[in-house]
């Protein structure tokens, strides 16, 4: 069919669904409220190094209080990246942090994790944070790794370091960690440049977010602003988290909420701008209600995903890219609840178009990191980016010769044009669509049964690609290093 | 003279602290015994709510409402009694550790506990354990109780622990300890006489320890 008079000037095509929560005026109106406690309230902060960085960068400093100019906070938005390329661990750079682009992965420091295999809730091992990133390896949605919670069986203050030795052994993605404080984060990076060849390296092409949490509301501990620094010295990109939750940290609404989670968010990136310009910030983070009859911070909420796509559309707006939530849930076993919460935030998170959306495997509020979960967010985040790829609509999939040929009464199955298409309808691995007596020959098994045992196959039988012996050497003697150090402190 | 009781109580439960300051000096001006105030009207009102909170009629924000109201009314009455005489479910000092600077879920814990009758000490966050070592000095109190929202800073309720053992002082007051991180396995581990998991049951865990 030829369509030489079909016009495409101006042509508008929705290539992706999106939530666009708050309007551009909505955005600039949050924005503004956070530069205004910033410049009237001010924030708490607890390091006698950014203090000083913030006095000569121009901010009022009294004690441990500091009021930031908004110039200069305005200053600080355009002078940080708009896109930040991250690479896997052999330096394929693999997620692009700019626009609308989503990437999903897991959540650190849980206090406990479920055991895929005896289903025990307990403090996490090394051996989970081994088996956490061989899941993370083997599953295709995910993009990144985090620990899956805090190890409890090495040195209690290198919990950190040996979890990245764990991840970077048994994944080569993109890793986002944390650390206890500066002495922990130069092991990390060390590590990282082992890998990368480098720190130079690394820098150009960093596989590592190193991440830091405030305490909300406007309270900035010396470990947290002094990492958002290291970072910037070091040139490796910050996530920079405040855990705001309404209610609680915040007021009871969530425009307000939006306000103390961009204000604390922009000190850190403050910080940063002044100590290199152009250093790489990812805002964040954790943004939910207070459960006024638990008192947990809800994972489960509508309000965890209102407020989280409302806190990317600020960053949106800032230009500055966005590190999100989904995928989590307030349940404590594999149940419907987790089924239904674990969904919509993911949804919610996709269509909102933050970049990084993480704790796809936080249960409990939090408390508990399940593979399990990870396994079955995987299957719903292959559902959503189906949803976030929308209806293509050209002459090619509007098919009208193919609709003339077959005519009308006839079928499709046998089509060529069906062999080139079928295929991109989703096809699931773990959603079970066969017919009763099929289902019933399998097993009769349900979605949680389902998502164990391919959990448990990863874990026993998933081969991550290996670094080469010279690389895991230098990895070990960074942390043999490490423990000579904390020995000496204690 | 009943009456005063009833809508004082009434006036806790609903929160509202300007009319509980009010009915409390009106009940004073009427020569009401104090402790009275206290034990049928103020405290009367506060178990009510705290039966509520429990039961899921009530909430955390309504809980301090009513929690400040009866605090108001107490401070009212108790230059009136002998200190003797001022009823107190025990003496707890609270603070978040060393290292931490959260500090609201300790507070909310001190909150529940003052509107549960206990006298709450309240040494701040950031305190090591000479802080608490010192304010056990100088207060006395049944019990101490440390809070920690990570899972490094929680180390330091150990170190605590140990200082009053070697002061002499671990048999003269209760421990106990509480956070995100912290569960009862942990409190076992460095030897804490309890854990509570939410500040509703932080009250539980004090009256429990104190019976």
């Amino acid at each position: 069919m030829s369509r030489s008079q079909y016009v495409r000037a101006n042509y508008q095509v929705n290539a992706t669904p999106q939530l666009k929560m708050l309007s551009d005026d909505q955005c600039e109106n949050v924005l503004n409220g956070a530069l205004e406690v910033l410049e009237r309230t001010g924030a708490e902060i607890h390091s006698e190094e950014a203090l000083e960085i913030f006095r000569k960068g121009g901010c009022w400093v009294d004690g441990n209080m500091v009021c930031f100019p908004s110039h200069l906070v305005e200053w600080a938005i355009r002078s940080a990246p708009s896109r930040i390329v991250i690479s896997n661990q052999k330096g394929e750079r693999t997620m692009f942090l700019e626009g609308q682009n989503v990437y999903y992965g897991p959540g650190p420091t849980n206090t406990y994790t479920i055991d895929p295999f005896t289903g025990e809730r307990r403090r996490a091992k090394k051996s989970d944070t081994v088996r956490a990133a061989k899941v993370i390896d083997a599953l295709p949605n995910i993009s990144f790794a985090m620990d899956c919670g805090t190890v409890m069986d090495v040195t209690p203050t290198l919990s950190d370091v040996h979890a990245f030795q764990a991840m970077l052994e048994n994944t080569n993605k993109p890793i986002i960690h944390w650390g206890f404080g500066i002495d922990q984060y130069q092991d990390i990076i060390d590590m990282a440049a082992a890998v990368a060849g480098g720190l130079e390296a690394l820098q150009r092409d960093p596989f590592i977010l190193l991440y830091s949490e405030s305490s909300p509301p406007l309270r900035h501990s010396v470990e947290a602003i002094d990492k958002a620094i290291f970072a910037a010295k070091n040139n490796i990109p910050i996530v920079y988290t405040p855990c705001t939750f309404s209610g609680g940290v915040a007021p009871a609404t969530m425009a307000a909420t939006l306000v103390i989670a961009v204000a604390d968010s922009l000190v850190g990136l403050v910080a940063g701008q002044l100590v290199r310009k152009g250093s790489g910030f990812v805002m964040g983070g954790l943004i939910s209600t207070m459960d006024m009859s638990s008192t947990i911070l809800s994972y489960g909420a509508a309000e965890l995903s209102l407020l989280s796509a409302g806190l990317t559309a600020v960053a949106r707006y800032m230009k500055i890219p966005m590190f999100s939530t989904g995928g989590c849930s307030d349940s404590k076993v594999i149940d419907t609840q987790m089924g239904i919460e674990a969904a919509f935030s993911i949804l919610i998170a996709g269509l909102s178009g933050a970049n990084l959306i993480h704790d796809c495997s936080y249960m409990e509020y939090g408390a508990t990191s399940s593979l399990d979960l990870m396994t079955m967010d995987d299957e719903i985040i292959g559902m959503v980016k189906k949803i976030l790829g929308g209806v293509l609509v050209d002459d090619e999939h509007l098919a009208l010769d193919v609709i003339d040929k077959v005519g009308p009464g006839g079928h499709y199955l046998a089509d060529d044009h069906t062999m080139d298409h079928f295929r991109e309808f989703w096809a699931p691995t773990l959603i079970n669509r066969l017919r009763f007596d099929g289902w019933k020959a399998e097993g009769s098994k349900t979605m949680a049964q389902r998502v164990k045992e391919k959990t448990q196959d990863i874990i026993n039988n998933h081969k991550p690609e290996q670094k080469s012996e010279s690389v895991l050497k230098e990895i070990q003697a960074i942390v043999d290093r490490a423990e000579a150090r904390e020995a000496n402190k204690r | 003279m009943s009456n005063y009781y009833e809508e004082i109580s009434q006036s806790v439960i609903s929160g509202q602290l300007d009319r509980v300051k009010q009915l409390t000096q009106q009940a004073i001006d009427a020569g009401i015994d104090p402790v009275e105030i206290i034990n049928q009207g103020l405290i009367l009102g506060m178990s009510v709510v705290g039966a509520r909170f429990k039961s899921g009629q009530m909430f955390v924000p309504e809980v301090l409402m009513s929690a400040r109201s009866m605090t108001a009314g107490m401070d009212m009455v108790k230059p009136l009694i002998l200190s003797e005489d001022i009823p107190s479910a025990g003496k707890v000092v609270i603070g978040t550790v060393k290292g931490d600077l959260h500090d609201i879920g300790k507070n909310l814990v001190s909150m529940m506990l003052e509107s549960a009758g206990y006298t709450t000490i309240n040494v701040g966050v950031d305190a090591g354990p000479e802080k608490f070592l010192q304010a056990v000095k100088e207060h006395k109190p049944n019990i101490i109780a440390m809070s920690a929202l990570l899972t490094t800073t929680m180390l330091s309720m150990k170190d605590t622990i140990e200082l009053l053992k070697e002061e002499g002082l671990r048999d003269k007051v209760l421990v106990i300890i509480g956070g995100a991180p912290i569960s009862q396995d942990f409190a076992d581990e460095i030897g804490a006489d309890g854990f509570a998991p939410d500040a509703g049951s932080a009250t539980d865990l004090c009256k429990k320890l104190l019976a």
